[in-house]
């Protein structure tokens, strides 16, 4: 019995020093940023690094508010992020359970379509997609970004994962109970299937308050542009402003972790703990 | 309106006499097959039969299956008609244009296969190609791992967990200058980059160090060694929520069988893991085969121009459609790096309906 | 609870911003009205709205790098003066993807830019071919345009003896030097007539190489541009030629000068991003090579206090090959073209002409860029502007002998360049000797013409 405990001593200490390492290393970039955003941008790639400026140039900070309207973008990123990753949460766990869960005509073909779509890279199709979408008169609109990002085949595929692994019994003992598809859907799999929700949120609003190309070629007019435009904007034809860049950065990546800390905690409580049993 | 209609009898008597017949031919046949598969096929012909016999009887509009369809329909819909639209038709487009000869203005030509031949007479072409299954062959099982192996740690109970799941998150959210940049500082060529640094103090010559990023026997090495690093916090994050998937009593069952931490992993954690390392090979497979900004960021210097050395199939297809703007020769090049993914995807699927079954 | 509110929030946010969707897109059926606002961020719109009056005429112009490039406001301000009847209202597509941008925007009819800036000589040509320019001939016979004020660059960009584009900035290449490096080595300044020797030896004069201590007397930038050009100034071969062996010489001084430390290495400077004016403005860079857009940068960081290591420099004519006259170098233009179905072609031409000609070069030139239409005047108001270096060289540097486009116009030039960049690269790396580089050129460019 002592010889087990030191045992798992031993391995947790030997745990927590590869974690440790881990979380550094992955920590660099950010501590990179971090140092970049107090910087001249004529430092900022100048090797071997300087971690701790010596002049820390807090104007950075004061710069990128003043220099692009970056309060007008913030806007418009949250806007868009929030209603595209409320329709992507809608829609998809919506049609995956149909995938999961319901047997009905054209099925597999369905899905294929769904797959299929996810194996073409957006550069192929970004044209005459962008030309569909200017004859609607869609081209710089928030809307395009919208319909872009919202239905994607990705979140149906990956709820519908999720929900073949919840027990198919619970439905059908709901049906026998009289529920609705629709009832089972938001009283069963809904509140079942929190750490799935939670993995496309974070998914979908971190693609969406990232995403560049799709703003890039339909958003013209500046005062529809989002973040990540704006960032682009201090990369000019003879020169980029990296300190601005990096401090724009940093500040753009607290709501992403913020989301991140705040959804994890739904990866702790699963089926196990409050579906099957009861 | 209502679900049902007066009956006319001498309908509901033809169509009975034609289905009758059909349901005994059916059971008949099933009786007499021997084949599961064709059994089973046979018997959902029967219950179909049935139900249309049903149908006519009762003198409803649809019958169950019609109405499980459309409730199923119903679900798929809000989804499907954006998707439809906005992706799926395009998508087709681009399809229908890897036939055609079209830079987006002037007329479309059909070009047959030309677009496919001259496809593998181009040296990007090839190399982009050969890059891109280099990488993926390396990256996919990497990523895998690292990404299944830092989930099964981070879902114990440890101590600063939700830092520690956050952190390995890091590298996928920020930005990919920074990211790039950090690579490349501790990958630098020159002879006091960190990397370097060690390799010289193990006693590599000066003169044969590499220079990683830009060595053309390097570089895909480092490009898959920086997005196996960058992106395990993401497949993380989905094996993260697939572990909560997996019923606890499994664990309490096996634990009385005095399993011990690895069989426990082996035979419980891994196959209920099975739809979650489905779609995770699957999306990590596809996602492979389409990087592009990884490659450009960490190999592209300052032109954004990659060599043959390190060009990847989304980089050549971006190449050819908006430098050259040929997209019907760009859509020929999607078409193979789509058929490649489907080939792959194929196989996984009907891995998966295999064991399924 | 909170969930509950929380979706109530999100609901709240999707109503909300939907009906600013729907005014941003009934705002597009109607750009010229000021309705065009939308989205969410009604506080910044004012600025940029161009606000039409009755019976005004709006032209939209695709530019990039609004903010930090002053010559467009001045030039919009004086041509509507001159036209109170038109409009202009600029779009900025960013600088990085700027003509994957207007590429995608001028595909099919929907169009309804009036006139576009066209950045290089590679997209020039994509979008010539592509069919989406108008040819300006006619205008420029109908209005008598002289074209000799640009110094043969309209003909070194003619596509089957047609013009779609006319210049309006031509930015060459000088070499930079720091004074102050000089001067710590009491080594005299370079001179506007230099050879490729003297240069050399010159740069090789002032390197130091103790480590932590480093001077470099010579810096390329990581562009091909840098160094594979310097082979096309004596006039004898164009890069597209399809036989390179002419370049062996200067890749041969390149690579000497980065294997004794007179030049950062290659393959670092590619991995670690560094831009050229970080490199100039540490001070331990003797010479540069580089465009004159790096002038008004230049002056204007030091200016601001932002590069103290650099404040006194000068520039030189480049280094020239035995038996050229001093003064040849490397051009690049940045050009104006209407395209093919823009709404207002007459009135479009109007700014064209304007921008491009006398009067629209001496607004550039007031604000430190080279105008593609110069003359001795225009060089002096350059040379005069604040922060430009005072010594007589400096302004004598200006004057050119032969301008040689970075990439001559083809229907290929886009083709070519890859190979150019590729090889280039290979060279500088050590991935490919410079022999190998040379043939692999040789044979992939001789390809691409042959087709």
């Amino acid at each position: 019995m002592k010889i087990k405990n030191t045992k798992t001593r031993a391995l947790r200490v030997v745990l927590y020093v590869v974690l440790i390492a881990l979380a550094l290393v992955m920590l660099v970039p950010f501590a990179w940023m971090l140092s970049a955003s107090f910087k001249l941008d004529k430092d900022v790639f100048i090797f071997p690094i300087e971690w701790i400026p010596k002049n820390p140039r807090w104007q950075n900070y004061v710069d990128i508010w003043s220099k692009i309207p970056l309060m007008a973008f913030v806007q418009n990123t949250v806007k868009l992020t929030l209603i595209v990753t409320f329709l992507q949460l809608l829609t998809s766990s919506f049609a995956a359970y149909a995938f999961a869960k319901l047997e009905f005509k054209g099925k597999d073909l369905l899905f294929l379509a769904y797959i299929a779509t996810i194996a073409v890279p957006w550069q192929v199709y970004m044209v005459p997609q962008f030309m569909m979408m200017r004859s609607m008169g869609l081209a710089d609109t928030h809307l395009a970004i919208i319909f872009l990002q919202a239905f994607s085949a990705f979140g149906v595929f990956m709820m519908k994962q999720f929900y073949e692994g919840i027990p198919t019994e619970l439905c059908e003992a709901a049906r026998i109970d009289g529920m609705t598809e629709y009832q089972i859907w938001y009283r069963i799999m809904l509140p079942l299937s929190k750490p799935s929700l939670s993995t496309l949120t974070i998914f979908t609003f971190v693609n969406t308050w990232n995403d560049f190309l799709g703003p890039l070629i339909y958003l013209t007019t500046e005062s529809k542009k989002t973040l990540q435009l704006g960032l682009r904007m201090f990369i000019s034809q003879f020169g980029s402003e990296y300190g601005l860049i990096m401090a724009a950065s940093v500040l753009s990546l607290i709501p992403v972790l913020i989301v991140f800390l705040s959804l994890q905690k739904y990866f702790v409580e699963g089926v196990a703990a409050s579906g099957v049993k009861g | 309106m209502g679900k049902t209609k007066t009956i006319d009898p001498a309908v509901v008597q033809k169509k009975l006499s034609v289905l009758e017949p059909c349901l005994e031919r059916l059971q008949k046949q099933a009786e007499d097959e021997a084949d599961p598969k064709k059994r089973l096929k046979l018997g959902r012909e029967i219950d179909r039969t049935r139900d249309k016999i049903r149908q006519a009887k009762t003198g409803e509009r649809f019958s169950r299956q019609a109405k499980r369809d459309m409730v199923a329909y119903s679900f798929i819909a809000p989804n499907f008609i954006g998707f439809a639209i906005f992706t799926l038709g395009p998508v087709i487009f681009a399809f229908v244009l890897a036939f055609l000869r079209w830079d987006g203005n002037n007329a479309m030509e059909f070009a047959g296969l030309d677009n496919f031949a001259m496809m593998f007479g181009n040296k990007r072409f090839l190399a982009a190609l050969r890059n891109t299954v280099v990488y993926c062959v390396a990256t996919v099982p990497f990523t895998l791992a690292a990404a299944l192996a830092l989930a099964v740690l981070l879902n114990q109970k440890i101590k600063g967990r939700n830092f520690f799941r956050t952190v390995s998150f890091f590298p996928y959210v920020a930005s990919l200058v920074a990211v790039a940049a950090v690579w490349n500082m501790l990958f630098s060529p020159a002879k006091s980059g960190p990397a370097n640094m060690i390799l010289y103090n193990l006693g590599v010559a000066a003169k044969s160090l590499p220079k990683w990023s830009a060595d053309k026997n390097w570089v895909m090495f480092t490009v898959v060694m920086f997005s196996v690093w960058k992106n395990m916090g993401y497949y993380m994050v989905i094996y993260l929520a697939g572990l909560q998937g997996i019923n606890g009593e499994l664990y309490e069952a096996c634990g009385l069988d005095g399993a011990n931490t690895w069989q426990r992993f082996w035979y419980i954690t891994l196959p209920q893991l099975r739809p979650t390392t489905f779609f995770v090979t699957i999306i990590l497979t596809i996602n492979c085969f389409k990087v592009y900004d990884i490659v450009y960021m960490l190999a592209g210097g300052n032109t954004g121009v990659l060599n043959e050395s390190a060009i990847v199939l989304v980089y050549h297809i971006y190449e050819e459609a908006f430098r050259n703007w040929n997209l019907g020769y760009a859509s020929a090049c999607a078409m193979v790096l789509f058929l490649m993914v489907l080939a792959i995807t194929l196989v996984q699927f009907r891995g998966e309906k295999k064991y399924a079954n | 609870m909170k969930k509950r509110l929380a979706s109530l929030i999100m609901t709240m946010a999707m109503a909300g911003s939907l009906v600013a969707c729907g005014g941003g897109s009934k705002g597009n059926e109607a750009p010229t009205t000021a309705a065009a606002g939308g989205g969410g961020g009604e506080t910044a719109t004012a600025a940029e709205q161009v606000v039409a009056a009755e019976g005004q005429t709006v032209m939209k112009w695709s530019i990039w790098d609004k903010d930090l490039t002053l010559y467009y406001q001045p030039l919009i301000e004086e041509f509507e003066k001159q036209n109170p009847d038109l409009k202009i209202e600029m779009v900025d597509l960013g600088s990085s993807d700027y003509q994957t941008v207007l590429g995608t925007q001028l595909t099919g009819s929907g169009s309804d830019f009036d006139i576009v800036t066209i950045k290089d000589v590679p997209g020039y040509t994509t979008l010539v071919n592509k069919g989406v320019l108008e040819p300006l001939d006619e205008f420029i016979s109908s209005d008598g345009v002289d074209l000799e004020g640009y110094k043969g660059l309209t003909d070194q960009i003619q596509v089957d003896g047609k013009l779609y584009e006319l210049p309006f900035r031509s930015d060459f290449w000088v070499l930079y030097y720091n004074k102050d490096v000089f001067d710590e080595a009491k080594v005299a300044y370079p001179t506007n007539d230099m050879t490729f020797e003297q240069y050399d030896a010159l740069a090789r004069q002032l390197t130091v190489d103790i480590p932590g201590q480093e001077v470099y007397g010579a810096h390329y930038h990581t562009w091909r541009s840098a160094v594979q050009l310097f082979g096309i100034l004596d006039g004898k071969n164009t890069i597209l030629d399809g036989s390179y062996d002419f370049l062996k010489p200067y890749y041969e001084m390149a690579l000497a000068e980065q294997e004794d430390g007179v030049c950062q290495d290659y393959a670092t400077l590619k991995t670690s991003n560094l831009h050229y004016s970080g490199a100039f403005s540490q001070g331990n860079v003797a010479m540069m090579n580089m465009g004159t857009w790096f002038l008004s940068t230049l002056a204007d960081k030091i200016k601001t206090g932002e590069y103290t290591d650099c404040t006194n420099w000068g520039i030189v004519k480049y280094p020239h090959a035995d038996g050229v006259e001093p003064g040849s170098t490397l051009a690049t233009i940045t050009a104006l073209s209407i395209p093919a179905n823009a709404p207002h072609k007459e009135d479009a031409w109007k700014f064209v002409k304007f921008v491009c000609g006398e009067e629209g070069a001496e607004i550039l030139a007031s604000t430190g860029n080279i105008p593609a239409l110069m003359n001795d005047d225009i060089a002096g108001m350059i040379s005069s502007m604040e922060g430009f270096p005072e010594d007589e060289g400096s302004k004598e540097a200006l004057q050119t002998a032969n301008l040689y486009l970075e990439m001559p116009v083809s229907n290929k030039s886009s083709e070519i360049e890859i190979v150019l960049n590729e090889a280039h690269d290979n060279i500088m790396t050590g991935n490919s000797t410079i022999d190998e580089g040379i043939a692999d050129m040789n044979e992939k460019v001789g390809a691409i013409l042959a087709q």
